[in-house]
């Protein structure tokens, strides 16, 4: 890769070697992002189903009821927690609060979605 | 001395203030749903006709549809953002653009037309 | 000093002006409380003549010496090879990221310097403007007939500018050094012309919060915070503005 700003420089956005704890929030910021962009559009499409009437989405809930679609749901919520908790703080301090004091405040927000992920993998997992 | 001609300014703090504003109000939105979804209705919606019962009530299509509005704004933002990082030329950025807001107008119809047609089937 | 020397390889980055890097390993006895700076100086005065690096002071003021070392940016005068590395260990040290590599250590920061030149940095601020707003401000020992001003913390070593992940990819960003620069000079000057600059694409929206700027600057000047506050401050014009709109065109239209 060039050592100059190029584009294609990209990938380094995701490489989390000798960073700090700030580029790790950058990261899981992007990459959660990106995630739930593409999740929506996939949901949207998969959601058509239920303009087809109740065989069509009955039929569609059935196959992602599999642990592997389960896992993918998990992945779903955990980017969502993640993004929306680093969120508060990314939107904090751009008005200036708590600017002084982002990395005990990323850990404990990081922490809390551990928690909430913790809670909803034990939850989707029991229910079988 | 190219750049000391400011360029036309792609990205300020209107955008800026609209994604945290989307932002806030999703994670708002979003806490509602997993409260109604997991509380009032356990289980949650597996059914078809469990979303379409779900769907009877206005307030939740204009909820649904709302949500969608406000994740489409956000979430195309935040690409446009993520885009801009990458330098684009001002003819690519028209391009994404009009992309973005093709895509995004389409899945708000699109979702809309959804809601409104499950709500109609009660 | 200590008694006991310690043998460091150096792994060296070689690039010749637009050719192929490279890297080349230099062994050396260290004492370890010496300097990076130290041992690239001697690789160069006893090992190889033809390599090449930036430096002057050797005591953390001029910015020259900014490199990479073991992939972190560091100011190599003031970072002491026992801080990075054990008796028997490597150490590889590249130049800065994100701008041009003239050869092996050296890079342009012609760029950088022309940008922090637009902004309106001056290394000489009055006392009070030249601390940040949460440090307790210095003060004069002796009263003195004008008033008192000191250097400003910026040293334009560009490690920021290496180390932040927005720099990477978008030459035109114009990164934490010179955007903590407008900041400083409306602490001084509270004019729309800093704002106006800072409220770009190129600019203040360009951060993406991974406060690595502010990690790396080797002389507090905390850019990170400084993007921030000028962030609060653009964003609170903006809704005030949504509030009260059209208000600067009634006043323009009506008579001074």
């Amino acid at each position: 890769m060039p050592n100059q700003p190029e584009a294609n420089n990209w990938p380094r956005w995701f490489d989390p070697r000798s960073r700090s704890l700030g580029t790790f929030g950058f990261i899981l910021n992007r990459v959660t992002a990106l995630g739930l962009t593409l999740y929506l559009l996939m949901h949207l499409i998969a959601l058509g189903q239920l303009a087809r009437g109740a065989d069509a989405y009955d039929g569609f809930i059935a196959l992602v009821k599999n642990p592997l679609f389960k896992l993918g749901e998990l992945l779903v919520i955990a980017a969502g927690v993640i993004h929306g908790l680093n969120g508060i703080r990314i939107a904090l301090n751009s008005f200036g609060i708590g600017v002084r004091c982002q990395k005990g405040t990323f850990i404990a927000l990081m922490l809390i979605a551990l928690f909430i992920i913790a809670f909803f993998t034990f939850k989707m997992f029991s229910e079988g | 001395m190219r750049e000391s001609l400011s360029p036309k300014r792609l990205e300020g703090s209107g955008r800026w203030l609209l994604k945290i504003f989307t932002g806030l109000l999703i994670v708002v939105f979003l806490g509602i749903h997993f409260v109604v979804n997991h509380l009032v209705a356990p289980g949650g919606l597996l059914t078809y006709a469990d979303v379409v019962a779900y769907f009877q009530n206005p307030i939740i299509v204009v909820m649904e549809i709302s949500f969608l509005i406000l994740v489409v704004i956000h979430s195309f933002l935040g690409l446009r953002s993520i885009l801009l990082d990458l330098n684009p030329s001002p003819m690519v950025l028209r391009v994404v653009n009009f992309v973005l807001v093709v895509i995004g107008a389409v899945a708000v119809i699109y979702g809309a037309w959804l809601a409104l047609t499950i709500a109609g089937r009660g | 000093m200590t008694e006991q020397l310690w043998q460091v390889h150096f792994k060296v980055h070689r690039q010749r002006t637009g050719g192929k890097p490279y890297v080349r390993t230099f062994t050396l006895d260290v004492d370890p409380e010496e300097y990076i700076l130290d041992a690239v100086e001697r690789i160069w005065a006893l090992h190889d003549r033809t390599l090449t690096y930036r430096h002057a002071c050797h005591h953390s003021t001029c910015g020259a010496c900014g490199m990479r070392v073991n992939g972190r940016e560091k100011l190599t005068c003031i970072t002491t090879i026992s801080s990075v590395t054990q008796n028997g260990g490597t150490v590889r040290i590249d130049p800065l990221r994100n701008f041009p590599v003239v050869s092996d250590l050296v890079v342009d920061m012609g760029n950088f310097f022309l940008r922090m030149d637009r902004s309106g940095f001056n290394s000489v601020a009055p006392l009070a403007a030249a601390c940040l707003p949460y440090e307790q401000p210095l003060t004069a020992e002796n009263s003195i007939d004008h008033e008192p001003e000191r250097l400003v913390d910026c040293i334009e070593c560009g490690l920021c500018i290496s180390v932040c992940p927005a720099a990477n990819t978008d030459k035109e960003y114009v990164g934490p050094a010179v955007l903590a620069s407008l900041h400083l000079m409306y602490v001084q000057n509270p004019t729309q012309e800093f704002i106006d600059q800072a409220d770009h694409h190129t600019g203040l929206w360009r951060c993406h919060s991974a406060y690595e700027c502010t990690e790396v600057c080797p002389s507090g000047v905390d850019p990170a915070w400084r993007i921030m506050d000028m962030r609060k401050k653009v964003m609170s014009d903006r809704i005030k503005s949504i509030f009260r709109p059209r208000s600067s065109e009634k006043k323009n239209a009506q008579p001074a």
